[in-house]
């Protein structure tokens, strides 16, 4: 089992795999995006802070945890840090399993434990 | 002592600031010490700190773990990663 973390400046670039995958059946692909409208309210662009090393090292424990869980054979996480605008990928999780449940399980897993655990912080500019 | 907390987020919003200096009793230098004196010394975050934890060291810390002033601690809490 494999766990990858990336920490990227701004939005993250055009997918590609990068977890490992000898042996999978299954390769899930999780891409969060910045939301162009909180409620009513259009938003321009999210702000993310990353308090490092503590995150990306939170992000690979909770990784490991979660490959543990479900049976993984790779893990990939990519977070932003900084600007990143409405329509852009600020996060993605890339899973392979033997079969596609425990890929399914695992990235709601994940993004649940990221969200109560991960030290990152997002602030919303508003669109004038 | 002076301890030196890191804020972030909406911790960081309240207080103005990115980092706030904290006067504790080196005495009685724990994490429980230190989230009281918080309160005290930045009102705008007390409501926050039930629901934060200290990091040290870039570790999340129990509230007996004793600090000082070498040590890196963040307020820790709120999180909205992803």
């Amino acid at each position: 089992m494999q766990v990858e973390v990336t920490i990227v400046d701004g939005p993250l670039p055009a997918v590609r795999p990068t977890c490992h995958q000898h042996g999978a059946g299954a390769v899930l692909c999780f891409e969060g995006v910045v939301r162009p409208l909180e409620g009513d309210r259009p938003i321009e662009a999210l702000e993310y802070e990353v308090y490092e090393p503590m995150a990306p090292n939170t992000l690979r424990r909770l990784g490991e945890e979660v490959a543990r869980a479900h049976g993984l054979i790779g893990v990939s996480i990519e977070h932003s840090r900084g600007r990143v605008e409405a329509g852009q990928c600020s996060f993605r999780v890339q899973v392979s399993s033997a079969h596609r449940q425990e890929a399914l399980s695992a990235v709601a897993d994940f993004i649940d434990r990221m969200k109560q655990a991960a030290p990152i912080w997002k602030s919303p500019i508003w669109a004038q | 002592m002076e301890i030196h907390v890191k804020l972030f987020g909406p911790m960081s919003r309240a207080a103005g600031a990115r980092q706030v200096a904290v006067t504790i009793d080196a005495a009685q230098a724990t994490c429980a010490a230190l989230r009281q004196k918080l309160a005290e010394s930045q009102p705008a975050l007390a409501p926050m700190l039930p629901a934060c934890r200290f990091a040290v060291n870039h570790q999340l810390a129990a509230e007996h773990q004793s600090v000082g002033p070498g040590d890196e601690v963040a307020l820790v809490g709120l999180v909205s990663g992803g």
